[in-house]
């Protein structure tokens, strides 16, 4: 559907560019059926072998599930900690509220390598280094202002005059917030737990900084592995990884929208 | 982030048991706590870490010395470094304009379904991991890779492409491509169809519509695209650190050395404000830029 | 400030105790602006008060300010005897319907009737009963399980209206209700909040900004401009009797023309004498409303005594053909006059450039002081 003014060499660029980009994601899946030992493309011969290696590999699947609690936890933190902040920020109004909430997302602004050794250093500290604990608050500094932003905005964006109508029908405040202002959030809501969870889940910097030789998450685990190995097993937890982000990002899809939730 | 919906009233909010003030208070208090611990007291941590001197064997020692700052600077192996990043990400933010800048003006110009689904298409590698993508390349760029044997199969001696500088940069301009594309999008807002049509209809051939009309009226998106790409690239560390294999020498698979490896604290938080302050700079010449172009 | 006194023209002036809602020097700030300046209403039950006047003149910072929604900077609400001013909008019991109608998204058309029973904690068998009777009264019992976004513009508006009067509140408000129907469907809600506001005998204050509807359909109407009160009074009042040029020219079309007062009772303008009613003196300005002027031929006999006609001659410049009317617009002494008059099938009897002359009765000639 695209306008005449587009010529065909133009076309096969875009083809080109358009390979470029996603090839390396797309390549992963022949990989993880290769049947060689190490990392080769196109592979000689092909098999599951790297699928059944993969669940034979006690460190990837406990990663794996400390990778998908950590998720989940942070997420529910996240929500619990942004969906006030951001009633605040933009219905309270309060003085400052501008600067609160360039204050709460400025973690975004810095580079995950600067963040990851600034928390390091003070986590050190407090011995949370390789703890559960740890990993939590280190990934909520970066899941909170993706929360705070999404839930902001859907918020700044919802008629207010609703809010006021219930309490105009007789609706104490809390009662508001809860059968009007939070349901008319959903949306929102989703998007933002669909991001912090795959902000947590695919996060690597930071938590290279935070995990310790006895507690890891799936992505350190696997840059690990890519450091130190090249054979097809890496492939094989990408395409399952693949197909669990594809899973969250249809759900997004057909809850809010995609283009809505991350073209902002 | 204005939430006004009336014209000649704001509104006014219900009244709570602990006060307006109060209950502000209170609902902020979680996010607060948790910005507080792990990200105020650590960056500012890291602020002080750059005067503290190191000691051998990892040791800290608590005091007040600018020695890091002018060791880094003394040094002409940080200079090297620094210079080497610096340009590095800079061809790496060209290369990524230059590839992505096409995918954004088809996307532009395309609408409905097919637009929506190329949209995903771009947006789909930002949900995977760096790391799987830097995994895809290690396989497309390695010694007895397809690429490799491709271009031997047509007789050239063929050029390293992995475990040095040119992976790292082939790799990182594939990765940083989403974003580039999508600040390129939100750029061309300005930018109407019949425009161009306006500038044919008055004579203009395809390439002179794009140098005269379409570069000019694209500018601001560029500049975005340019200075969120060079910083990505200034800390990227997941592709340089995989693509590179310990031979490729950027700021921060420094600052991850230092921190982890040498536990050089001290040098690595100097490394890291030097970070920061490249992000300054890159952040005023974008600003002087915008200016120039508006 | 000084507290502006109700003018209220009615023949059965309203007393203290038949009064609903009274606003006592009810006055809002923002910083150094004033929003409403210390505004004093006495509305009696069962009547529909109209808040008119142009945007930013106060009136829907007046309506929130009843429903809580705005805390005053001064002054008192009092509904039935007592003092609201500082209780929250969800103790206050008002039925607000809101300009975008601001129906609860995610419920049904039945849910959000329901929600101000729930709040109410009512039975739950008496909410179904109530709710079903609510949706009768706006002709809506079909579409109860919809959702408020598979309704039309109409539709949602009998909705709102529905949900504000189903717990039965003690005032109405109305806020800019008819602004985002179309004209037809306008007209019809017109009558149709009307007659239930009547049937129900509820007091009810309605924001607008639209003449025709603050004149068609409410009891008593307060013209507001730059958050002061202009003029309290019935539709009949503020048309035919304003009290300043500003309510004459709002409500209704003007002609405007200036003049030198005797103190007599006659006025200079231009070459010409008028008669007009009172004995003002110094500079004034005249007012005439466009069909209540007649174009006559220059040479014409005078229609009849100069004590009860005024008279000005001018030349035609141009008629104008407006569908129903036609506008003559006459310059007389260098001022545009605009003469209304039924249209025939689109001609007139005159030809631009013609000598003519207007003329009017006395009583119809509107008169304001300019100051100094």
């Amino acid at each position: 559907m695209e306008t005449n003014t587009t010529s065909l060499p133009m076309k096969i660029l875009v083809a080109v560019l358009f390979l470029f980009l996603l090839g390396p994601v797309i390549l992963v899946v022949p990989i993880s059926f290769s049947g060689e030992q190490i990392l080769s493309f196109p592979p000689a011969s092909w098999s599951f072998r790297w699928y059944t290696a993969l669940f034979n590999n006690t460190p990837m699947i406990s990663a794996f599930w400390t990778s998908l609690l950590l998720g989940a936890i942070v997420t529910a933190i996240s929500l619990a900690a942004a969906i006030p902040a951001a009633y605040v920020i933009v219905r309270m109004r309060t003085a400052g509220s501008g600067f609160l909430y360039n204050f709460f997302t400025a973690p975004l602004l810095l580079p995950t390598i600067v963040l990851g050794l600034a928390i390091l250093i003070v986590f050190a500290s407090m011995g949370f280094l390789g703890t559960f604990t740890g990993l939590v608050i280190g990934h909520l500094v970066i899941t909170l202002p993706y929360a705070l932003r999404v839930l902001a905005t859907t918020l700044g964006n919802l008629p207010l005059a609703c809010e006021e109508a219930a309490s105009t029908l007789g609706g104490r405040p809390f009662t508001v917030f809860r059968r009007v202002t939070l349901p008319m959030m959903a949306p929102g809501i989703v998007a933002a737990t669909a991001l912090c969870f795959l902000v947590s889940f695919d996060e690597v910097v930071i938590t290279l900084f935070l995990t310790g030789p006895r507690l890891s998450t799936l992505p350190v685990q696997l840059f690990h592995h890519v450091e130190s190995r090249a054979d097809p097993l890496v492939a094989s937890v990408s395409v399952l990884l693949i197909f669990l982000t594809l899973a969250v990002v249809i759900i997004v899809d057909r809850t809010v929208g995609l283009s809505k939730t991350f073209v902002k | 982030m204005t939430a006004s919906t009336t014209i000649d009233a704001a509104p006014a909010m219900p009244r709570f048991a602990l006060g307006r003030a109060g209950t502000a208070t209170a609902l902020l208090l979680p996010i607060a706590l948790i910005n507080a611990i792990g990200f105020l007291l650590p960056v500012l941590n890291l602020l002080r870490m750059s005067f503290n001197e190191a000691l051998a064997g990892g040791g800290i020692r608590e005091t007040f010395i600018l020695d890091n700052w002018t060791g880094l600077f003394g040094d002409s192996f940080y200079l090297e470094l620094i210079m080497n990043s610096v340009s590095v990400s800079l061809g790496i933010t060209f290369l990524t304009l230059v590839v992505s800048y096409p995918i954004a003006l088809y996307l532009h110009r395309s609408s409905g379904r097919w637009r929506t689904f190329l949209t995903v298409l771009v947006i789909s590698p930002l949900l995977t991991s760096a790391v799987v993508r830097t995994y895809g390349w290690i396989a497309l760029l390695a010694d007895q890779g397809p690429i490799v044997k491709t271009i031997a199969a047509l007789g050239i001696t063929p050029p390293r492409l992995m475990f040095n500088t040119t992976g790292v940069v082939i790799g990182l301009t594939e990765i940083l491509m989403p974003y580039m594309i999508l600040s390129l999008l939100a750029g061309f807002g300005r930018l109407d169809p019949r425009v161009e049509e306006a500038a044919m209809t008055l004579g203009a051939p395809p390439s002179k519509t794009f140098w005269r009309v379409i570069l000019p009226l694209t500018l601001p998106g560029i500049a975005l695209g340019c200075l969120l790409c060079f910083v990505l690239a200034v800390s990227s560390f997941i592709t340089p650190k995989l693509l590179g294999g310990g031979r490729v020498f950027l700021l921060a698979t420094e600052i991850y050395d230092q921190a982890i490896v040498t536990l050089n604290w001290p040098l690595a938080a100097t490394l890291s404000i030097l970070v920061l302050v490249i992000f300054g700079a890159a952040l005023a010449v974008y600003a002087r830029v915008l200016r120039v172009i508006e | 400030m000084m507290h502006q006194k109700i003018l209220s023209g009615t023949p059965t002036a309203s007393t203290d105790r038949d009064v609903h809602l009274r606003l006592d020097g009810l006055t809002k700030r923002y910083g150094d602006s004033v929003a409403v300046a210390a505004l004093d209403l006495a509305v009696p039950k069962g009547e529909l008060v109209a808040l008119l006047g142009p945007s930013g003149c106060g009136k829907t910072t007046t309506l929130r300010m009843i429903a809580g929604l705005i805390t005053p900077s001064d002054g008192r609400i009092i509904v039935g005897g007592s003092d609201i001013t500082a209780s929250p909008t969800y103790k206050r019991d008002m039925g607000l319907v809101f300009q975008s109608y601001a129906l609860f998204p995610h419920m049904t058309v039945a849910k959000n009737v329901a929600f101000g029973l729930e709040m109410r904690s009512v039975p739950k068998h008496e909410i179904e009963k109530r709710v079903k009777e609510a949706l009768a009264m706006v002709r809506l019992e079909a579409l109860s399980e919809r959702k408020p976004r598979e309704l039309s513009g109409g539709q949602q508006q009998r909705v709102a209206l529905a949900r504000a009067l189903v717990i039965r509140p003690s005032i109405l408000l109305l806020d800019e209700p008819l602004s985002n129907l179309d004209a037809k469907l306008r007209d019809e809600m017109r009558n149709e909040i009307r007659d239930i506001q009547q049937s129900l005998g509820i007091t009810a204050v309605f924001v607008t900004h639209d003449q025709v509807e603050a004149l068609s359909m409410c009891d008593k109407v307060v013209v507001m401009k730059g958050g002061q009160l202009e003029q309290i009074g019935t539709p009949v009042d503020v048309y035919e009797t304003p009290a300043t040029p500003f309510v004459a020219s709002f409500v209704g079309r003007t002609n405007r023309l200036e003049g030198m007062a005797n103190g007599d009772g006659t006025v200079i303008v231009g070459t010409g004498g008028l008669r007009v009613p009172g004995r003002p003196g110094g500079k004034v300005e005249i007012l005439m409303r466009p069909h209540r002027l007649k174009l006559v031929d220059a040479n014409a006999a005078p229609e009849g005594s100069a004590e009860r006609f005024n008279r000005l001659a001018g030349t035609l410049t141009r008629i104008t053909f407006v569908g129903d009317l036609l506008q003559y617009h006459v310059d007389v002494a260098g001022s545009e006059v605009i003469v209304e008059a039924a249209s025939d099938h689109g001609r007139g009897f005159w030809r631009a450039g013609a000598p003519v002359a207007i003329t009017w009765r006395v009583e119809d000639t509107m008169v304001f002081g300019r100051g100094a």
